[in-house]
């Protein structure tokens, strides 16, 4: 015991040193100690699956000298006897910026002023300034007493530590949290790479889209391996050796939320990689999918506080979606664990670090295993990160690391004691705290008090009881020796203070009445407290109800995915858009996904029958031209052909099914208009629920954006510099594009005509995803899609196009294509128009409300396309518009919403018309289609119902109902007493191509 | 093909014909006028299925039931518009027509002062004559809007314009008819690069901007008590507040900003309120029935603020309001050259749940009431303007909302614009239109 208080005392007050480093100066006489230290009778957790009784631990300097149950303890060391105590490796935290300079965030600077086209790093480093793989932790690292005490007392003993600025954020380093400095603190560099989807500081334009972000990544890893296979080099770049050199180690991702696990799993999976991924602690919401990724995650516990919801009308900006995040963030670990995901959790994330124990005991109620818990906090972060051989379990020749608890680690109750850190102790509580608890009388100047000591020792909260019902507030400090107790007397002015020691008995002590007299007093114990009814919340308490994970996790989810139904809709008006034209009274029977008969009384036993009576079935609507369902649109970089949009598809956009629920059924996701050349589109069917890749439609064509006018040449900012500024320009841009693949597919083809013998001593040329990109438009691979306004730079795009001997496959928006449609016609490009949209910037003013049937009569392929997420969904009334303005035929009129975007994207083989063979993709509706009355009462998709009007109307009552429960239990959590957190009104952005990045009217 | 290029020649020629690049502004009403036979929406509820409209020197002088009433013709040019439809002309409130004209340039754009309270700018002095966008509203119907300033925590005096006229002067039909007014937001809306989405986080200054708009009326009806005094341009411009010849139209959304807003006015002692906006109005529709206070929604045609929200809220919101006994009529906040869309945001109404001749109210006499000029348009009734069109058939609907006839006090004026001129001028070019 004496030895004990001595230990720490000696520590605390000496900073004294186990080992002083042999190269230090030295202002003083030698003083190295053994460092040889005993714990006894210990319940010692050697590692989570092997707990040893009775145990004893040796340790020598900074190094585990042995752990056993039968062991004799040496002659020479400080034995402490830790009966009834627990001993464990102690935590480490594998996602931190520990000891590293604060990142300053860079306040978004859209695409207002000018471009920064170069990266403003000095030295020869990478082209772009948000690759930072050059980095490396160990060389900035310095130890922040402050931090590392919050994290000792909350059992950590190492911590990884990254700096999270970059896209390639270089290397981390394993770090202890001693205090000693920084050579003792510093265990290993150069330990993991890291890379994030976050720009960071980086002030260079380019890139600023998610998709960009996952772009500059992939054409990395390329110009690494071209890099890196030359020798000599080809030029300096100390990025990419660096890169390089980092590829052996472990390789930590950090993502921000469950879309972007999967993004940068796919990442990796492009070459190879499989990266550890660090989550935002929602993978509950899509568990299937990240399970499949076969990462390793590293887990926040970050979870939110409650909503204040005492206001209905305030209530009401707090969304569904983190309703029910707050409730269910809790299991994630859970559910993680359940599915067999290896995963380590990290205190990243959360806004007080004390948080941390008290959320990991939320998520172990909510189902995580404690030795999983413990797993994740010890073996797994060390077997990850390759330090095992040093940290992470209690064996003989890894550093001493552990901590000394009053009980089981995660229990509410338990107290850790010590945390030792490199062979040396950091107190946190006593370990022999002494217990006060109990029944005592007071006597202070003639008078008898009875003073109540209740609460664990070290945190003893005290009061005197007047009668039963009334009770003083007690000020009151215990050490192990000495007290303070201050109190007022009832209906006395002024308080009493008194100091005093403990006895076997009690106390005794002096102290000062209100009016400054010295008294003597003494307290008696005279029994125990009694125990209160403290009854723990009964289980059915505990067990309240949850939620269940919805498809997507978002306000109108649905609860489970629609399957593919057998539907027989009898006696519809059918809109077959083929040569049958318009059919009264038609049966149409869908089954395994297809349309598979279309007819007069039709029979089918397995089918559901849809009475169409009065309704008309047509082919579902396809918006050529749409930004719904991806987390961004726009590049910068004025040929951005290598960004892909499909990299970035949304799964939880409400505007998924709001278009949805205006028949739509596809849609051609398409880059913004930014750039001349823009990037890669994605063709997504809108299947509301289902994982991103599973938005997009399998096997189609591969489509790109292209774009004209004053967005190109960034008329908006007038302190842009970026080429292209004029016309004259855009045109240049395309010239050079084409012009060099055609020089990029000389240099493969020559590389690739090269003998087996001859192409290991030939240089492989740098793959370049711009230059191929542009090469699969020149062979016919990949299709554009040209955002268009005025009639010479239609013109002009045909011309380059013939000159390269290929074809535009579509102009969208053209809204002058009516001056040119003859040339058009003749280039055998499609037109995909507004119906009426003009004038609300100079190139649309001469736009007109007749523009689609003119080009339609003129013999182009014609489609009406929305641009946005409102007009996207009433498509219907948009092609109404050609009939009432230029009074086409009805049937021609709703080709353009189905048939003719279904031609334009290439699907037309399997979408766009209600014919026998073609996918199941059609919609029921109330009224004519072209009419304003007309509703969608069921979208169907592959034969599955994503859109029924009855359904929605059930599961709008649903998502009230669930808001309902929820608040209320969170208005029980502010009752009491818990933070609460203000709902923000969280909306998202509603992408559109003409916005540019949508960055320049959010900045104003 | 044939039947179609039939058609079009047909549409085209039965309007008197102007190829300029606007059409001529025409000439006041030069005898009495009978349209006869029509489906007669009045715009008050009321039908007449076969209908006697009669009107002269831009007045309507008839509006009865052919079958009960005979009225000697005499004298009277008489249009035959049997199988159509005849409507008041629509009502477009809260517009910027002709303060801006191709809004991405600066150049363009007259409808925005400098300053917070500028209660004494006039729209109407800056209106536009020659904007393209007045030939692209009548066209479908709309023959009177309002246009207003914007900007500011006070914008400035709108006037009703016809949408016809030689100049300013020539297009007017009521000038300062409103004062409009943004109330301050509770809430501030800002980006999260992080997250790429909208967050809102409390206004700090909500109560002292509030506590300034309440001096400004304050003091402007004390003002307007005093005889002799130093002439206050900004106090003297709201004076038409205080005695109900002005409607103070106030813009907000957020259901505490709508109570405390109209709360305010009332305070002030302001006669006539309407809120345009309110897309939160229905959580405080049974105060807003109370007060009398009419509410002007953005076009039908828009998304719900809330991913909760019900998908189909904008479309069903007139529905929902009109239920809760508030007075509703339409606007369109977003674009001016979206805003001849204004009948099918009445459509869009109907289908979900409006009856027709209540949604036609939203777009006529509604909006007249909410703007103080119901005593001359927003109705087919004796006494008030002859402005009123004739349609091939519902002119709520796309399809049928074919323009034949149309009147502006009277004046038969030009349908095709510009628009339909390079729609004639390009069909030739392709034989597409002889």
């Amino acid at each position: 015991m004496k030895n004990r208080i001595l230990l720490c005392v000696a520590f605390l007050l000496s900073g004294w040193v186990a080992l002083a480093q042999e190269t230090f100066p030295r202002n003083d006489v030698k003083d190295n100690r053994a460092g040889l230290y005993a714990f006894t009778n210990a319940t010692l957790v050697v590692d989570p699956q092997t707990t040893l009784q009775n145990a004893t631990l040796l340790i020598k300097g900074n190094r585990i000298e042995q752990v056993g149950a039968n062991l004799a303890v040496p002659k020479g060391y400080v034995i402490t006897d830790l009966k009834g105590k627990y001993i464990y490796p102690s935590l480490i935290d594998m996602f931190t910026s520990y000891g590293l300079p604060d990142v300053e965030r860079v306040r978004g600077r859209g695409f207002g002023g000018s471009e920064q086209m170069e990266s403003a790093t000095k030295g020869a480093y990478n082209a772009n300034q948000a690759i930072r793989s050059q980095y490396n932790a160990a060389d900035e690292f310095t130890l922040h007493a402050k931090t590392a005490d919050e994290l000792r007392k909350l059992g950590f003993g190492a911590v990884l530590t990254s700096k999270a600025d970059g896209l390639a954020r270089g290397t981390s380093a394993f770090v202890s949290l001693s205090e000693k400095n920084d050579n003792t603190a510093l265990i290993k560099q150069k330990v993991a790479a890291n890379y994030s989807l976050e720009k960071g500081t980086s002030t260079q334009t380019y890139p600023t889209s998610m998709m960009g972000f996952i772009a500059l990544l992939r054409q990395t890893y390329m110009d690494a391996e071209w890099f890196g296979s030359q020798s000599p080099r080809p030029f300096s770049d100390n990025s990419l050796e660096a890169w390089i050199q980092n590829q052996r180690l472990p390789q930590v991702f950090a993502a921000t939320n469950w879309m972007n696990v999967l993004r940068a799993d796919k990442l990796g999976d492009e070459f190879g990689i499989q990266y550890i991924i660090k989550g935002d602690g929602d993978e509950y919401k899509r568990i299937a999918e990240i399970k499949a990724t076969k990462a390793s995650l590293i887990i926040p516990v970050n979870f939110p506080d409650a909503y204040d919801v005492e206001d209905p009308f305030d209530a009401e900006k707090v969304s569904l979606a983190d309703m029910k995040h707050w409730e269910l963030a809790p299991t994630n670990l859970a559910t993680i664990e359940k599915n067999g995901i290896q995963f380590a959790i990290t205190t990243s994330g959360l806004k007080k670090t004390v948080d941390f124990l008290p959320n990991l005991r939320k998520a172990i109620e909510n189902g995580l295993t404690e030795t999983a818990a413990l797993k994740a906090l010890t073996t797994t972060p060390a077997q990850l990160l390759k330090v095992d051989d040093q940290v992470g379990s209690l064996k003989k020749g890894l550093l001493a690391n552990f901590i000394i608890t009053s009980g089981k680690l995660f229990d509410e109750k338990t107290i850790i004691h010590q945390n030792w850190v490199q062979g040396e102790p950091y107190s946190i509580k006593p370990l022999d705290t002494r217990d006060f608890s109990g029944q005592y009388n007071l006597s202070v100047n003639g008078q008898t008090y009875n003073l109540e000591v209740t609460g664990e020792a070290g945190s003893h909260k005290t009061k005197i009881k007047v009668n039963d019902s009334t009770s003083l507030d007690v000020n009151s400090t215990f050490g192990n020796d000495l007290i303070t107790i201050s109190f007022k007397p009832h209906k006395q002015p002024g308080s009493i203070r008194l100091s005093g020691w403990s006895e076997t008995t009690g106390w005794k002590g002096k102290g000062q009445l209100a009016d400054g007299t010295w008294i003597t007093w003494t307290g008696t114990r005279t029994g125990d407290v009694q125990a209160k009814d403290s009854k723990k919340p009964a289980d059915n308490d505990k067990k309240e109800e949850l939620g269940k994970v919805i498809y997507p996790f978002t306000g109108h989810g649905y609860p489970a995915l629609p399957a593919t139904e057998t539907l027989l809709i009898k006696n519809a008006t059918v809109w077959t858009n083929e040569s049958d034209g318009i059919l009264k009274d038609t049966d149409v029977l869908l089954k395994d996904g297809k349309i598979s008969k279309i007819g007069k009384n039709l029979s089918e036993a397995s089918a559901k029958i849809v009475d169409g009576t009065g309704k008309h079935l047509t082919a579902g609507i396809i918006d050529e031209h749409s930004h719904i369902g991806v987390s961004s649109i726009n590049d910068v970089a004025a040929n951005s052909g290598m960004v892909r949009i499909g990299d970035n598809i949304d799964a939880e956009s409400i505007n998924v099914y709001r278009a949805l629920a205006g028949g739509v059924v596809a849609v051609q996701a398409l880059h913004g208009s930014a750039n001349p050349i823009g990037g890669q589109s994605a063709l997504i069917k809108l299947r509301w629920g289902e994982s991103p890749e599973n938005y997009k439609i399998q096997g189609a064509d591969g489509f790109i954006k292209f774009a004209l006018g004053e967005n190109v040449k960034r008329s908006s900012n007038p302190s842009s510099i970026r080429y292209p500024q004029s016309r004259m320009g855009v045109e240049q841009v395309y010239v050079d594009a084409f012009t060099n693949a055609r020089e990029y597919e000389k240099k493969w083809s020559a590389y690739n005509g090269l003998s087996s013998k001859e192409k290991p001593l030939a240089l492989k040329p740098r793959r370049d995803l711009v230059d191929e990109t542009m090469l699969e438009i020149l062979n016919k691979k990949r299709f554009i899609s040209c955002h268009s306004y005025v009639q010479s730079e239609i013109n002009m795009l045909m011309k380059v196009a013939e000159r390269f001997n290929f074809r535009v496959n579509t102009f969208t928006h053209i809204l002058e294509g009516y001056k040119v449609a003859d040339k058009m016609a003749e280039h055998g490009v499609a037109a995909s128009t507004f119906a009426d949209w003009w004038n609300y910037k100079w190139e649309v003013r001469y736009a007109i409300p007749y523009n689609a049937a003119i080009m339609h009569r003129a013999g182009v392929v014609t489609a009406i396309n929305s641009d946005d997420a409102e007009m996207g969904r009433r498509l219907n009334q948009e092609a109404a518009k050609s009939v009432k303005y230029a009074g086409m035929s009805e049937e021609d009129a709703w080709k353009m919403v189905t048939l003719n975007p279904a031609k334009m994207l290439h699907l037309d083989n399997q979408m766009g018309s209600i014919k026998a063979g073609k996918s199941a993709d059609v919609v029921l509706w109330n009224d004519h289609p072209l009419s304003v009355y007309a509703k969608p009462l069921k979208t169907i998709i592959d034969g599955k119902v994503y859109f029924d009007v009855e359904k929605d109307e059930q599961n709008n009552k649903a998502l009230e109902s669930e808001r309902a429960r929820i608040i209320q239990k969170m208005k029980n959590v502010k009752k009491s007493g818990m933070p609460t957190q203000r709902g923000d009104g969280r909306s998202q952005l509603q992408f559109h191509c003409d916005d540019v990045l949508g960055y320049e009217t959010v900045l104003d | 093909m044939k039947k179609l290029i039939f058609v079009l020649f047909v549409a085209l020629s039965i309007v008197h014909l102007a190829w300029a690049q606007k059409p001529v502004p025409a000439k006041p009403q030069s005898k009495p006028i009978a349209l006869t036979g029509g489906v007669a929406h009045i715009g008050n509820g009321q039908v007449i299925l076969n209908s006697l409209i009669t009107f002269d020197k831009g007045k309507l002088t008839a509006v009865a039931d052919a079958t009960v009433v005979k009225v000697d013709l005499s004298g009277y040019e008489i249009i035959n518009i049997a199988g159509k439809h005849v409507y008041p002309g629509f009502i477009l409130p809260s517009s910027q027509v002709g303060l801006q004209e191709v809004s991405s340039i600066r150049a363009m754009s007259d409808n925005s002062e400098a300053g917070e309270m500028n209660p004494n700018v006039r729209a109407v002095i800056s209106y536009n004559a020659d904007s393209e966008y007045p030939p692209s509203y009548r066209f479908n119907g709309v023959l009177l809007a309002e246009s207003t300033p914007t900007g500011g925590t006070i914008s400035g005096s709108s006037s009703l314009m016809e949408m016809e006229g030689w100049n300013w002067e020539d297009a007017l039909h009521s000038a300062d008819i409103a004062i409009h007014m943004n109330w301050p937001p509770i809430a501030r809306r800002q980006f999260d690069f992080n997250t790429f989405s909208f967050s809102e986080s409390p206004n700090k200054d909500y109560e002292k901007q509030v506590a300034t708009l309440e001096n400004f009326f304050t003091d402007a009806s004390a003002y307007g008590k005093v005889s002799s005094k130093e002439i206050n341009l900004k106090l003297e411009a709201v004076q038409g507040l205080f005695d109900g010849k002005k409607t103070l139209m106030i813009h907000a959304n957020n259901p505490k900003e709508i109570i405390e807003s109209v709360r305010s006015a009332q305070r002030a002692g302001i006669k006539r309120i309407a809120i345009v906006g309110g897309l939160g109005s229905l959580l405080v529709a049974d105060f807003l029935k109370e007060k009398k206070i009419p509410v002007i929604l953005p076009a039908t045609h828009s998304l719900p603020a809330r991913t909760d929200d019900d998908i189909d809220l904008p479309y069903k919101l007139p529905y929902l309001l009109t239920q809760a006994g508030v007075v509703v009529s339409i606007y369109d906040e977003g674009s001016l050259h979206g805003a001849r869309n204004l009948p099918f945001y009445a459509g869009t109404a109907v289908a979900y749940g409006v009856d027709k001749e209540d949604a036609l109210k939203m777009i006529t006499s509604n909006t007249a009431k909410a703007l103080g000029v119901d005593n001359r348009v927003g109705t087919l009734e004796v006494g008030k303007d002859a402005t009123l069109f004739v349609s091939a058939g519902d002119a709520l609907d796309y399809r049928t909302n074919i323009l034949s006839h149309a009147f502006i006090s009277g004046k038969l004026i030009t349908l095709p614009g510009n628009q339909q001129e390079l729609y004639e001028r390009y069909s030739k070019k392709y034989g597409q239109m002889k």
